[in-house]
């Protein structure tokens, strides 16, 4: 028999040289690494997929975010009123802005319940403001209780929710003042010059003047939110036999905010919701009856499916140029789960570094479109859905390429 | 001296759509431990399928096929997988070197595969390298090899776990007469030692005389089986014909 030359091989790291058919069931990190040079190594479709993944998790990211940011501007005027434990209202009322007035008596009712620490009157309606320039513009104008001042603006920016207290007082909300409350320029082309303290506006034929401007979360409309006292609201507003849109209310410390707001109801004929009961109706009222979640769904599902469609078609395409490679790693004694894994490994990487890719584009838009008109509002679960349509998507995607890799009969090395 | 693949009566046929293509009619042979065999023959002679059925690659559909002592067919897809991972090497006529992984790395493989770490499957691989004369070759990519550096690391991916049989598919086909003779001797010196197997299917004849025996195949049947090249009814100069 022929002697090499350099010396007989040792049996490599004191196996034997015996027959050891085995299974082979457990493998080392370094194969791994055979995957993802595999993989980082085709630059291309490297790029490609992450390409895909990212812009899949950025749709759905941005889109759901948007979604979010619209369904919480609806209920925008409920989160900067914590105030009242119960927000009492006809049964009729469908959301925040579907107003059913009240007779003024109702306050009373209300106060006379037993459980009500204290109850106050608040006025939401809708008023046509005459702008310096001669237009008009429709503002959502907030009564506040007048001894109280209860559901005032959360933050001032100028001046404090007490000068409300001072003749014609109102506060405008600060985007309103910079924007559709704005005085024009001296000329045409000039920027518009913000309404400050001082300033005066014209409500409903009522001369109004601005004491404070404040900062409020934006609403669905997106009209100006003024604020003012309830009895000069009652003085803006058009005489009409009711106009008291809610009664907001206390519960003494110690009483369970249901038992007073089913007692609320029996004695008085109203609704009482909590805040975030509140918050559920309104938002439930515009997922109902409107086009919104419809809309922004389509636009999240056509997301992932883009996502699929890419990273999908692009890792197959890939699984297809490495086919001969993995055949040759299974005729070499690689399993069909260390090669399942690795494709797992491969893609999982894609997922990952492309769903963050596509959420930190995402999170940018948030800095950037920060206090704009764009409703934008990222909560932790946004990030953790796209998480999971990302994962979602590289499992499909594996599991596609498994197939492909399932059947791949390794005499596939042979063929030239 | 002790037989390493015993054959008795091997049959395999491909089934396309509805027709039943033999590939192997019975086929017999024994190969010895330490031998290098080579098979030879007209394509589509069933070459490749019985160094398939050997390597535990593909399932026979009859007779027996004993390699060191146990049949591939016997054994469960897990126990195949491992048969393949710790017995066998392999040798491409396309060398089928990973393209994204240095010469080093795809030494390193079957090593991996078969659970060592990598810095000692690395350092295996890289004396593998030096011994098929590629030494300075370690971190360099496939696609900056010639063919014939090309193939030494294959060769070299085959030795480095110590497997007992290496398969060879056309090892020289793709390359020059005198490459061909360089990757041969490589053959006769390294891979034989330890008493290793070696089945090369080959078209080749200028590289026949490297044989111990070789085994002439037709229509899914071994026909002749030679000591030399001389022996052969075809001539070892001349492609084996259909009709050897």
């Amino acid at each position: 028999m022929p002697v090499s030359a350099l010396g007989p091989f040792r049996p490599p790291f004191g196996r034997s040289h015996e027959v050891s058919p085995e299974p082979l069931t457990s493998y080392h990190t370094p194969v791994y690494l055979i995957a993802l040079k595999m993989l980082i190594g085709n630059r291309g479709k490297f790029f490609a997929m992450l390409f895909g993944v990212a812009l899949t998790a950025l749709i759905i990211t941005q889109q759901s975010s948007i979604f979010i940011g619209l369904m919480s501007r609806t209920v925008g005027f409920i989160f900067d009123t914590p105030q009242p434990d119960l927000w009492v209202m006809d049964p009729k009322v469908q959301f925040v802005d579907d107003i059913k007035p009240l007779q003024d008596t109702k306050l009373f009712q209300v106060r006379g319940v037993e459980g009500v620490e204290w109850a106050v009157p608040l006025y939401k309606g809708q008023l046509r403001a005459r702008l310096s320039n001669g237009t008009f513009q429709t503002c959502n104008v907030i009564g506040l209780d007048d001894a109280s001042l209860v559901a005032g603006p959360p933050t001032m920016v100028q001046g404090s929710v007490a000068d409300l207290r001072r003749a014609d007082g109102v506060i405008v909300d600060e985007a309103a003042a910079n924007g559709k409350l704005a005085k024009p320029g001296p000329t045409p082309d000039s920027p518009k010059i913000p309404l400050k303290v001082g300033d005066t506006l014209e409500l409903n034929d009522n001369r109004a003047i601005v004491v404070g401007i404040a900062r409020a979360t934006r609403t669905f409309q997106s009209q100006p939110i003024v604020y003012t006292t309830y009895s000069r609201a009652m003085r803006f507003a058009p005489r009409e036999r009711k106009l008291l849109s809610f009664v907001l209310a206390k519960v003494r410390p110690g009483e369970d905010v249901h038992t007073v707001a089913a007692r609320l109801a029996q004695q008085t004929g109203l609704s009482a919701y909590t805040g975030q009961e509140f918050k559920g109706i309104t938002i439930r009222y515009f997922m109902k009856n409107t086009g919104i979640p419809i809309n922004f769904g389509m636009a999240v599902g056509l997301g992932f499916l883009v996502g699929v469609a890419i990273v999908g078609q692009t890792f197959f395409s890939f699984v297809v140029d490495n086919m001969r490679y993995l055949g040759i790693l299974k005729a070499m004694g690689a399993s069909n789960r260390l090669l399942f894994l690795m494709i797992l490994l491969q893609t999982s990487l894609v997922g990952v570094i492309g769903c963050c890719l596509g959420m930190g584009l995402a999170s940018l838009t948030s800095i950037i479109s920060k206090n704009s008109e764009l409703a934008f509002y990222m909560p932790w679960q946004v990030p953790v859905v796209t998480a999971l349509a990302t994962a979602l998507i590289t499992l499909i995607t594996a599991t596609f390429s498994l197939r492909k890799v399932l059947t791949l009969e390794p005499g596939i090395v042979f063929r030239g | 001296m002790s037989a390493a693949i015993v054959c008795r009566d091997v049959t395999k046929s491909y089934l396309t759509g509805k027709t039943v293509t033999p590939a192997l009619r019975g086929v017999n042979l024994e190969v010895s431990e330490g031998e290098l065999f080579m098979l030879v023959g007209p394509s589509g002679c069933g070459k490749t399928t019985l160094i398939s059925v050997i390597a535990g690659i593909l399932n026979h559909d009859g007779g027996e096929c004993r390699i060191f002592g146990r049949d591939p067919n016997e054994m469960s897809d897990e126990e195949r997988t491992a048969y393949r991972g710790k017995t066998v090497g392999f040798v491409f006529q396309a060398y089928n070197l990973i393209p994204t992984l240095t010469t080093a790395e795809n030494v390193s493989i079957p090593l991996l595969l078969n659970g060592i770490e990598r810095a000692p499957a690395l350092e295996r691989a890289e004396e593998m390298l030096v011994k098929v004369g590629l030494k300075e070759k370690l971190r360099t990519l496939p696609s900056e090899l010639s063919g014939g550096q090309q193939q030494r690391v294959a060769i070299a991916r085959a030795l480095a776990h110590n497997p007992r049989l290496i398969v060879c598919d056309e090892p020289t086909s793709a390359l020059d007469h005198t490459t061909g003779g360089e990757i041969m001797e490589i053959f006769r010196h390294e891979a034989l030692s330890g008493n290793r197997t070696l089945v090369i299917v080959t078209h080749d004849s200028r590289i026949f005389h490297f044989a111990d025996r070789i085994a002439v195949m037709d229509d899914g049947q071994i026909v002749q089986v030679a000591n030399s090249p001389a022996e052969l009814s075809f001539g070892s100069n001349k492609e084996p014909s259909k009709h050897a």
